[in-house]
């Protein structure tokens, strides 16, 4: 394979972990994020360990323009890929009324826009004779309404159908799409206080994203459409499918009442209640 | 300026000087006269180790360096920063430095129970408890050749007993174990202070020792875990010696003129011991070196890394 797997978010705790994984599978790397210091940090970093060829390229893949200039790069270098890793995504946390609507905006357009842009042009620039492998980086949050993370679960949901839909139609030309959903992951300082602050619950419910990404990639070699890390969050989404989605949100909603105060907002309902 | 105290006219680095051993050497050998350098990660703990050090006396000559040792990048800055302190320590007025350093004390590490990469792409512990190290000794070399007792002293432990080296993954990337991960970058710790002793001894009277400080009261094991293993190395901290006791040998080696045993690597209560057998095989420790030397992107006896920075697009390097 001459060809590249390209990688968005790469430089992220989940984007290192796959750019590490598929580098010890001696694949070629093609890496994208915000920061042209810590793509070339990761990059030389990975070459370092694995000898494989890295390239990459920052790019804001909220601006239009930039994912322009990124895709004008691509064309230039005549790079193909046998790959893609969607993993840029983000999440502005607080509830729906309380939030700035450029942020609830941003999530959009990373989460879902990108993603789609990314997907359609990187299927035009396939390696000849290989199978092409799409990963999208959805969430367990993709499968429940979530108050308080409204607009990023319901993006999530969107990233899952559409993937599956994908799946579909590409069937019959040597590529498969593969949905990651996982729960919570020790990739940034909020991530991991989260996850400790669920005590045992957060224990058992969350894998190392070394491990995560490497069972990513055996399910997407594997043609598999969704991979749950964890037996736990397993047996939860199974569980939870059989009880109506309003029931399921509600428990979801009281869980992260308890957890998340009130800053208020500016309709001024509950801000008095609040301070109360 | 009080001149008489015994260590004035020494410059020292203690990493990791903002909490624990490292704080305790660091308050140690400013309160006898040394010039400290002490790293540490945090703005705010930094500046609260300078006022510590100034309270307990206003005449110390203190410098406190930020850096993240889990970044490669960031290490290499640092070691331009303590370059730069060693000749002119700021605001130490009417003194000037002659820019050498008689005692570098790798002291910093850091224990996670989760699999974590560091910027560049390498398992936080190994990258910080050996990579760091690694890379500021060969660094700080040049300055450590100026003075005339130049010592390292890296900051091991009794834990690199039972470890050897996880070649097939050395990150633990697979199976991640916390406590075994932070075993092998202990006897990484003793691997590279045999080896860079060898290597030494052809040209250079600097010399390295590796330290086992005993079972000391840190919050080491605390700072990045969650659930059993937090709990285990709480319980575990409570039978420890206070960080003061801790770090009684690594100061001895780092202040004390003309050592008896000067060629003992290994040390435990201020005097020469028996590291494992593991860590003595200098089969492993050359291995260790050159892998270390391929994560750096270095050679040690060509001058300083710096210039050896992957460049911008990433052309191919070899590997293997
Ligand atoms: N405690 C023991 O029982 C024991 C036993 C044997 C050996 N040791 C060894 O003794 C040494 C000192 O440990 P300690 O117990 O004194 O631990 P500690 O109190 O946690 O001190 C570690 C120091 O390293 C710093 N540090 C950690 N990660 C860093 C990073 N990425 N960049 C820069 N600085 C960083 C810490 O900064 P912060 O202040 O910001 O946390 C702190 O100043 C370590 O090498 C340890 O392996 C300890």
């Amino acid at each position: 394979m001459q060809g590249y797997v390209l990688i968005t978010g790469a430089t992220g705790g989940l984007g290192r972990a796959f750019a590490i994984e598929c580098a010890s599978r001696g694949w070629n790397l093609f890496l994208t994020d915000l920061s042209e210091q810590a793509l070339l940090a990761l990059s030389t970093g990975i070459q370092r360990m694995y000898g494989v060829t890295t390239r990459y390229c920052p790019c804001d893949l909220t601006d239009a323009e930039a994912r322009k200039s990124l895709w004008q790069r691509i064309t230039q270098l005549g790079l193909s890929f046998h790959g893609l890793i969607n993993v840029a995504g983000l999440d502005h946390e607080g509830r729906f009324f309380e939030r700035r609507i450029d942020d609830l905006q941003t999530i959009l357009r990373v989460n879902i826009e990108a993603t789609v842009e990314m997907t359609w042009r990187a299927l035009q620039f396939r390696e000849p004779g290989e199978t092409f492998r799409i990963i999208t980086v959805s969430s367990l949050a993709a499968f429940y309404p979530m108050p308080v993370k409204a607009v990023y679960a319901a993006s999530k949901r969107f990233l899952l159908d559409w993937s599956l839909a994908l799946r579909h139609e590409l069937r019959d030309s040597d590529a498969s799409v593969t949905v990651l959903c996982p729960a919570g992951m020790r990739t940034n300082k909020a991530c991991i206080q989260a996850i400790a602050a669920q005590g045992f619950m957060g224990q058992i419910t969350t894998l190392d994203v070394g491990v995560i990404a490497a069972r990513t990639l055996d399910s997407a070699l594997a043609g598999r459409a969704v991979y749950i890390p964890g037996i736990v969050n397993q047996i939860m989404r199974v569980l939870s499918s059989f009880f109506p989605t309003a029931l399921v949100t509600e428990v979801i909603g009281n869980r992260w009442d308890k957890n998340t105060p009130y800053h208020g907002h500016t309709g001024g309902v509950r801000w008095t209640a609040a301070k109360s | 300026m009080d001149c008489s105290k015994e260590l004035t006219g020494m410059t020292v680095v203690v990493t990791g000087a903002t909490s624990g051993m490292g704080r305790a050497m660091a308050m140690n050998m400013a309160q006898r006269g040394a010039h400290v350098i002490g790293v540490g990660r945090s703005q705010s703990r930094c500046a609260e180790l300078k006022r510590d050090v100034l309270k307990a006396d206003p005449a110390a000559r203190i410098t406190v360096l930020v850096a993240d040792l889990a970044s490669q990048s960031q290490v290499l800055l640092l070691a331009e920063d303590i370059r730069g302190a060693a000749l002119r320590p700021s605001g130490l007025v009417g003194w000037v430095g002659d820019g050498r350093i008689d005692a570098l004390v790798n002291n910093a590490a850091s224990v996670y129970n989760w699999y974590a990469t560091t910027e560049d792409g390498y398992e936080a512990q190994f990258a910080v408890n050996h990579l760091a190290p690694f890379v500021l000794t060969h660094e700080l070399l040049p300055l450590l050749e100026l003075s005339p007792t130049g010592r390292v002293i890296s900051i091991s432990s009794a834990s690199h007993f039972g470890a050897t080296m996880h070649w097939p993954d050395v990150m633990y990337r697979k199976h991640y174990s916390c406590l075994m991960a932070y075993k092998q970058s202990k006897l990484a710790n003793v691997l590279f202070v045999m080896e860079l002793n060898r290597r030494l001894a052809q040209h250079s009277h600097v010399r390295a020792y590796a330290v086992d400080p005993g079972l000391v009261n840190t919050e080491i094991g605390q700072k990045g875990t969650s659930g059993i293993e937090n709990w285990v190395w709480r319980k575990r901290r409570t039978t420890g010696v206070s960080p003061e006791q801790g770090a009684a040998t690594a100061l001895f080696l780092a202040t004390t003129p003309a050592l008896a045993q000067a060629d003992a690597a290994y040390w435990k209560d201020s005097h020469p011991a028996q590291p494992s057998k593991a860590a003595q095989d200098s089969v492993e420790a050359a291995r260790l070196w050159a892998y270390s030397e391929r994560l750096c992107g270095m050679t040690w006896g060509a001058g300083s890394a710096c210039c050896q920075q992957g460049d911008p697009m990433g052309s191919p390097l070899r590997g293997g």
